[in-house]
Parts: structure tokens; C-alpha cells; sequence
């Protein structure tokens, strides 16, 4: 076993240590937030405070996983960089030497290169694209029937305007791709604990790893890369689940696999063919890639009270997923009411505001919710689409509103 | 409609030819230490020692109420596929406590 990776003995020494520590520190009350999370458990710290990182949802402090509070979202459609939320699955270096790093692009490519941090960024014209970042699992914890997994609330996602080369220029580093290439696999500096066990390691099929707009971005919102959101590189593809955005980006491999067998693309991140439900055993399963419509209203939340017989301004974010979106409606039971969009002027894959007023508040509001689509016609579904990993939710989010 | 749609993200994707030089200075981060906080129950010094290595405990904490069968299930992934060095005997006592503390957290709401 090789150095810094994890033995029984060093697991039960480390466990000693911290086994110490626990009585002292759970009596330590902290602030809570409650998500809602059907049957619980549903309240989270909001501590501790990760550094650069403001007020957050402390899912789990190692390896970290941070969610937004979604009141978050009512400031802008930027999110912040320290509001930004967190995943990782693996450990990863709290230090990082820039003139060290290398990333190494190799595989079905001309000739193999290891570049330096200059050259990644002289690889081509710098880019910026404005894109949601959101976890494939955003809202898994709101699933019913529940499922296990990371408990998220909706906050696992944020748009930020992200800068660096495109990811063909970088491949031209290494004299190109061969004739036979099919997929480029992305590695980071996030490795295992213990030998054998799978790295993460994603890959996207050749289009789309060429696409104008699929980067190698080293700036978040014209900021450096955090470390908690990959320093000092990261992959960003728009329109897709930021499982593919792999962080700290350390390994460009070309592959001529078609299918790619690496255990993050072909056992996980995996959403049912067709329709299942819940029991269902044996299924056929595609990787999960491209992101729906999603659309939230942020100026209410659930159980808030409104005025009787006064006007009523609702709005919130929406976006189209990997298309441009098209319409928000807002929609209760049994009526929809079209709202206005504001100018789409950070492109197709951003957080856009939409707002609708309403005349007068005749009475209470069960039940209301916003639904979008985008622009290939995907629309957000009435009722939930349940899965056995709770990927890829976007059912349309409904809250009660009490007149007074 | 689909077209016109498409047309700003060009725009947006905003290129300039004479790219300013970026610089990479090093960077650092100091983590929050892990409080491990897992609540009395039979079994848990079993989940400390096999359980927490990887991931804070509120991994397992967090998880919805589900039965005993899944939680075998779970450690048997932990086993497998992340190569968790676990002491197999000690998997009736893990998955007793976390039934424990599942059933505890349920009465509590
Ligand atoms: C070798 C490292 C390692 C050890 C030791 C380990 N786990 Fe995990 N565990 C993981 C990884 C990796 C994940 C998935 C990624 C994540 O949650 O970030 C995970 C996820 C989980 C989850 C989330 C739900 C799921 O299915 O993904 C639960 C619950 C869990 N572990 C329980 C346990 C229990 C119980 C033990 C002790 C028997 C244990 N873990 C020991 C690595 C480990």
C-alpha cells in the first residue's frame, strides 16, 4: 500500500483520535436550517464556515459538500463565488504549488504532453461562458419514495460566468486526437483513500469535448478557481451536470472506447432508460449528461403569508438546461399564468430572472408553483419522475402561500 | 425561434483576441476540523473505526430511514466498490446502530 493511503491501522488510529474529540464537540449547538426533506432527517448545520465561503449548508464538513440556501438565489443570477455550492467525493490537496502543476494530455493524441499552467492557458483564445453549475443529484433528498445519496436540498447549484481556453485547443497542445479517438477522459487531483478503489474519472464523447463552448477554465466570476471549486483548473461543459466538471484538473486521456468503462461513468452517475419504479431490479441505465429545464420561485418561500386583497409580485430564477430557455409560467392548480422573462442577456445557460404580478390577492395560494421550458420544447414535468438515485430532478417546485 | 434563440450564446461567448496574460498564483486552504459526532448507541465504536475514515459521519446520519437490508447493502458497497477496509464480523453491529440511531432520530421528530 503506498504512502497517505488508508489501512485498517491507520483507519482505527485516526478514528481514536477523533472518537476523543466528539463528546466535546456535539455539544456545540449550532444554527440549523431545515430543508423540508420528506420524513427527515432534514435540518443541517450552517457551520462550520469554510474559508472563502460565506453563509452555507453544511451537508458534510470531509470531503466537504456545501449547499446553497436558496435565499441566496434572490441576490442575482450570478452566484457568488462564495456562495457556490460544494462536492467532493474524494479527499484533495488543501495545497497547491501553480509552477508544479502539470496536466498531462495523453492517450490517443499525436504525442503525449504534460503542460505547465502558461501553456494551458496560451493554448488557445480565451473564452468566458456564463453557465449553471448543478449536481446531478440536486434534490435527491426531496425524492419520494427517498433515496440514499448525497441528502441535497435544491441549493446544489449556481451560475458564475467561467473563463479559460476551450478543451480542443488544449488537445492541439499534444498534435491532436487520432482518427480512432472517441471519448476525452478528464482527471483530477481528488484521489482515493484506499488502493483499488475508483478515481474520479469522467469522460464526454468527442462533439462534445470539441464544442465551441466546452472549457478548461482556470476563473470563476474573474476570480481564480477557489480550491474548494478546483483550483487550478476545471472542465465546464454547459448545459450538462457538473458531474463532468471535474476539478483540479490534473489528466486529458483520449480513449477509443466507445462506451467508457471507468466506474464514475458506467456503474454511477447512471439514470434509468426508460421510466422505473421504485422495487424495479435490472433496468437498463444511460449516463446521466444534459440538464432539463428547472425553475424556482425565490421571492416566497413555502408557508409564507401574502396580503389580502393586494397586488402580489412573485419571482425567482429559471433556466433552460442545455437550451436556451423559452417560457416560465406560473401555475397553480388548474390555471397558468405566462411570466415576464428578463432580458436574456447572459446566454443560454444561465440563471435568468422571470417575475409576474398578480392584480389582487383573492385568497390563499395552494400549492403554486413555476414550470419551464426551453427552447427544444423540454418543459418541467407535473408530477415527479422517480429514480433510484434521485438524479436529475426537476418536477415543478410548489409552494403555499397564506393570504392575511 | 430556435435559431434566433441559439444566436446570443455566440455573442456571449465572449473571445478577445489579444487574450490578457492570466497569472496563476499558489493556493492554499486551512479545512474546518471534522467534529466526527455520532450519537451513544450499541455498535459505535464499531462505525468509528470502520465508518468515518473516508467521510464524516453525517454521511450516514443524513441518509432517509430505510431498513436493515440496505444498510448491509451500503457497507457491502463501501467494501466493494470504494475498498473500505472494514472488519466484516464487525457488520451486524454497524448496521445495528445505524438502525439504532435511525429509529432514535425518528422518535425525536
Ligand atoms: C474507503 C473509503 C470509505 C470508507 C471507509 C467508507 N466509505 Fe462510505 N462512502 C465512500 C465514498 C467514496 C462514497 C461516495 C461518495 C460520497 O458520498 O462523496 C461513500 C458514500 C457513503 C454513503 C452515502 C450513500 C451512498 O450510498 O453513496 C453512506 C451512507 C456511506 N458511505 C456509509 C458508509 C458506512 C456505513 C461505512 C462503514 C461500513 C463507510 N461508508 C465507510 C467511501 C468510504
Amino acid at each position: 500500500m503506498s504512502e497517505g493511503k488508508l489501512t485498517r491501522r491507520t483507519l482505527i488510529a485516526g478514528a481514536g483520535v477523533t472518537a476523543l474529540a466528539a463528546p466535546v464537540l456535539a455539544q456545540q449547538a449550532g444554527r440549523l436550517i431545515d430543508l423540508g426533506l420528506p420524513g427527515g432527517p432534514s435540518l443541517r448545520p450552517l457551520e462550520p464556515v469554510f474559508p472563502g465561503k460565506g453563509e452555507m449548508i453544511v451537508h458534510r464538513v470531509r470531503p466537504p459538500v456545501l449547499e446553497t440556501p436558496m435565499s441566496a438565489f434572490r441576490e442575482g443570477v450570478i452566484t457568488p463565488n462564495d456562495r457556490m455550492f460544494v462536492r467532493w467525493n474524494w479527499p484533495f490537496p488543501t495545497e497547491i504549488k501553480a509552477n508544479e502543476h502539470r496536466v498531462a494530455v495523453g492517450g490517443a493524441v499525436k504525442r503525449a504532453a504534460s503542460l505547465t499552467l502558461d501553456e494551458v492557458a496560451a493554448a488557445g483564445e480565451h473564452v468566458s461562458v456564463v453557465a449553471v453549475n448543478q449536481c446531478a443529484g440536486n434534490g435527491r433528498g426531496l425524492s419520494q419514495p427517498r433515496v440514499t445519496g448525497g441528502q441535497w436540498g435544491n441549493g446544489a447549484m449556481g451560475c458564475a460566468k467561467w473563463t479559460g481556453v476551450r478543451v480542443r485547443d488544449v488537445l492541439a497542445k499534444a498534435g491532436g486526437t487520432a482518427p480512432w479517438a472517441k471519448r476525452v477522459r478528464f482527471a483530477g487531483l481528488d484521489v482515493p483513500l484506499t488502493d483499488g478503489a475508483p478515481q474520479f474519472i469522467k469522460s464526454l464523447p468527442m462533439d462534445m469535448a470539441m464544442r465551441d463552448d466546452v472549457l478548461v477554465a482556470w476563473a470563476m466570476n474573474d476570480e481564480p478557481l477557489p480550491i474548494l471549486h478546483g483550483f487550478p483548473l476545471r472542465i465546464v461543459v454547459p448545459g450538462w451536470f457538473s458531474t463532468y466538471w471535474v476539478k483540479m484538473l490534473a489528466t486529458i486521456e483520449v480513449i477509443d472506447d466507445e462506451e467508457d468503462p471507468s466506474h464514475y461513468m458506467a456503474d454511477t452517475y447512471r439514470f434509468p432508460a426508460a421510466p422505473v419504479q421504485p422495487g424495479d431490479k435490472g433496468f437498463p441505465t444511460v449516463p446521466i449528461t444534459t440538464m432539463p429545464p428547472r425553475s424556482f420561485i425565490t421571492s416566497h418561500a413555502d408557508g409564507d403569508t401574502v396580503a389580502l386583497g393586494k397586488p402580489l409580485v412573485l419571482e425567482g430564477i429559471a433556466f433552460g438546461g442545455d437550451a436556451a430557455l423559452d417560457r416560465v409560467d406560473l401555475v397553480g392548480m388548474g390555471w397558468e399564468i405566462p411570466c415576464t422573462l428578463a432580458p436574456d442577456d447572459l446566454g443560454p445557460y444561465a440563471f435568468r430572472r422571470w417575475w409576474v404580478e398578480l392584480p389582487q390577492v383573492a385568497g390563499d395560494f395552494e400549492q403554486v408553483g413555476v414550470r419551464a421550458r426551453n427552447v427544444n420544447g423540454a418543459v418541467q414535468p407535473e408530477t415527479f419522475v422517480w429514480n433510484p438515485s434521485g438524479y436529475a430532478r426537476n418536477v415543478i417546485e410548489r409552494i403555499t402561500l397564506r393570504a392575511q | 425561434m430556435r435559431a434566433l434563440a441559439i444566436l446570443p450564446a455566440l455573442a456571449l461567448l465572449a473571445a478577445c483576441d489579444s487574450a490578457p496574460g492570466v497569472s496563476f498564483a499558489d493556493a492554499s486552504i486551512t479545512l474546518p476540523d471534522d467534529p466526527v459526532d455520532l450519537p451513544e448507541g450499541p455498535g459505535r465504536e464499531e462505525v468509528l473505526a470502520n465508518c468515518t475514515a473516508c467521510h464524516s459521519p453525517s454521511t450516514m446520519l443524513q441518509q432517509p430511514k430505510v431498513p436493515r437490508e440496505k444498510w448491509e447493502g451500503i457497507a457491502k458497497k463501501m467494501i466493494e466498490t470504494y475498498k473500505a477496509p472494514v472488519d466484516e464480523t464487525t457488520i451486524p453491529r454497524i448496521v445495528d446502530y445505524m438502525v439504532f440511531v435511525q429509529e432514535q432520530g425518528e422518535a425525536a421528530q
